[in-house]
């Protein structure tokens, strides 16, 4: 579908869209970094699975239970087509992009590092591309290296990120910042990271609504992304490996479905995905990935990312007018996401949060799960409005006036 | 016969009154300059309510005249409703602090909820005050 000109097409196949809120004022919804919201596409996919055809994978030989893995197992291939999964690569089901990239850590990582390794982090992360390593260095004895982010420019620092490279075995990188919106240069990362020996984990979970994501072109060694944030219901997401990285890997869970034999002394494993997906997997949610997966091939992803970032720049361009407001990311290029964090000098973050959901306007107040990148910021916590393809001109307008009369009625 | 202590149902009609939420916002600015401020000095990792998206202090003290609070925040929204919940609380003994009802709030219409998730920075520093309460009590 033609986005901008089908704009009223594309709103009307999400039925959140036209909530009216408790106070009487209609949703504009500005926390889609947080989650996106979901069209019928999608919801109906769900409803259909668990009015027609819901039954565990795998296992049974009745109708339904075919039906169920048939569905499952193309989801996973529907995962893979989509995010440019290399031949011999995998797609391990995950519950979202923490749960993919603590599998990394505990799967890949704990099995391939020793004592004395190096992982390499940067300040942009999100925690749950912080913690898993840091809990793993603390049981491995490894070391953490931080690359900088320029807090003018709001980019990485590259050479310092050459620098700490040299010698690490893994760099584990955010694609996209959840603060700054900033998209980093993740080619030339994976590449660096290469050159010297490293293998590269990419959090992909703000990227991957916003971009068409090629694996096979990154290059990388682990994708870690998330169904919820690109219209897909929550619950879900996956670890996608590059072809040689499934035999370096032990599972983190065990249980069914992950066995091919069971014995009192030992067990055997699977060889393929259910390795690494113990138990009942998430049926449901794979299904509704894969319709998200398929509406979102009818988008023109590039006109939505314009879209997006059209209504990000006049959002972050409105609030630079208004005084006293800071707004924190580069929107000056295409690099960026949907994100728009500022800050008021004197108002807090979570006052204006109040105030504008009072007007209707939902949007994200906190660190956002990016404390080491708050610090470098200087401040504890910004408001963050975080826009997507289905969002309007209107919506961004209403959002700068509303955040302007808070600006002038409470300073 | 109120359901509230008349000084707390006076702010409540006060609240209701208003005429849309930006004025109850309004409000909760003014009342925010009436607390007893506990100074950023006075700032430690005990006065501080654990929860709060805010920086949020209080230090309760119980004498021979009964409760009183003082705190402060950065956020005006959760000063102003510390400056009310230290008017509601004034005088009483632990017992009755222990427990006393945040839904007073609700009553102001000045959060929509009361629900106890992590964004919600009245009802932590009001359970803080609480387990002080508590605590108290032995």
């Amino acid at each position: 579908m033609n986005l901008i000109s089908d704009m009223s097409e594309v709103r009307s196949q999400f039925p959140i869209l036209e909530r009216i809120l408790p106070n009487g004022k209609k949703l504009i919804y500005l926390d889609n970094a947080a989650t996106s919201q979901k069209p019928y596409f999608v919801i109906n996919a769900m409803n259909e699975y668990y009015s027609k055809y819901n039954s565990n994978v795998h296992r049974a030989v009745h109708a339904l239970a075919g039906e169920a893995t048939e569905a499952f197992e193309l989801a996973r291939k529907s995962v893979a087509n989509w995010f440019g999964l290399p031949s011999g690569g995998m797609v391990l089901f995950t519950s979202g992009t923490t749960d993919a990239l603590n599998l990394c850590a505990l799967g890949w990582a704990k099995v391939n590092l020793s004592s004395g390794d190096a992982i390499v982090l940067t300040e942009m992360e999100h925690h749950s591309n912080i913690v898993p390593w840091q809990m793993l260095a603390k049981e491995k004895n490894l070391e953490l290296r931080w690359v900088d982010v320029d807090s003018e420019t709001y980019q990485l620092d590259l050479d310092d990120f050459k620098s700490k490279i040299n010698g690490a075995k893994l760099a584990c990188i955010i694609h996209t910042s959840n603060v700054l919106g900033t998209r980093n240069p993740v080619e030339k990362l994976v590449e660096m990271a290469h050159d010297s020996g490293a293998k590269i984990i990419l959090d992909c979970a703000q990227a991957a609504a916003h971009e068409k994501l090629d694996m096979s072109k990154i290059n990388a060694d682990f994708l870690a992304v998330t169904s919820h944030k690109m219209c897909g219901p929550t619950g879900i997401g996956a670890l996608l490996i590059s072809p040689g990285i499934f035999e370096q890997m032990e599972p983190i869970q065990g249980g069914g479905d992950m066995i091919t034999e069971v014995f009192k002394e030992y067990s055997n494993f699977q060889e393929n995905e259910h390795k690494f997906e113990a138990g009942t997997p998430r049926i449901a949610e794979a299904i509704g990935w894969s319709a998200a997966i398929n509406w979102m091939q009818k988008l023109d992803m590039n006109a939505a990312h314009q879209h997006t970032l059209m209504l990000a720049k006049n959002a972050a361009e409105g609030l630079k007018k208004i005084p006293g407001i800071k707004v924190y990311g580069d929107h000056s290029n295409d690099d960026v996401s949907g994100v728009v964090s500022f800050l008021h000098e004197s108002l807090h973050a979570e006052d204006i949060a109040h105030m504008l959901d009072s007007m209707g306007i939902a949007v994200r107040t906190g660190h956002h799960c990016a404390q080491p990148l708050m610090r470098r910021l200087g401040v504890t916590s910004t408001n963050r409005a975080s826009f997507y393809f289905y969002n309007t001109i209107e919506e961004s307008n209403a959002f700068v006036d509303a955040v302007k009369s808070i600006v002038e009625r409470f300073t | 016969m109120n359901k509230w202590p008349n000084k707390i149902q006076e702010i409540i009609d006060e609240f209701s009154d208003a005429l849309d939420q930006m004025e109850r916002y309004e409000m909760l600015f003014e009342y925010a300059e009436e607390i007893d401020e506990l100074d950023k000095s006075e700032w430690t990792n005990k006065t501080r309510v654990v929860g709060c998206q805010s920086e949020a202090h209080v230090l309760i003290e119980f004498g021979e005249n009964g409760f009183h609070l003082r705190g402060s925040s950065d956020s005006q929204i959760i000063q102003g409703l510390m400056a009310i919940t230290a008017i509601a609380l004034e005088g009483l003994t632990p017992e009755e602090v222990t427990g006393f009802s945040p839904n007073f709030v609700s009553e102001m219409k000045v959060l929509e909820t009361l629900t106890p998730n992590r964004a919600n920075g009245f009802l932590n520093m009001f359970m803080r005050i609480q387990d002080d309460a508590r605590e108290m009590l032995g």
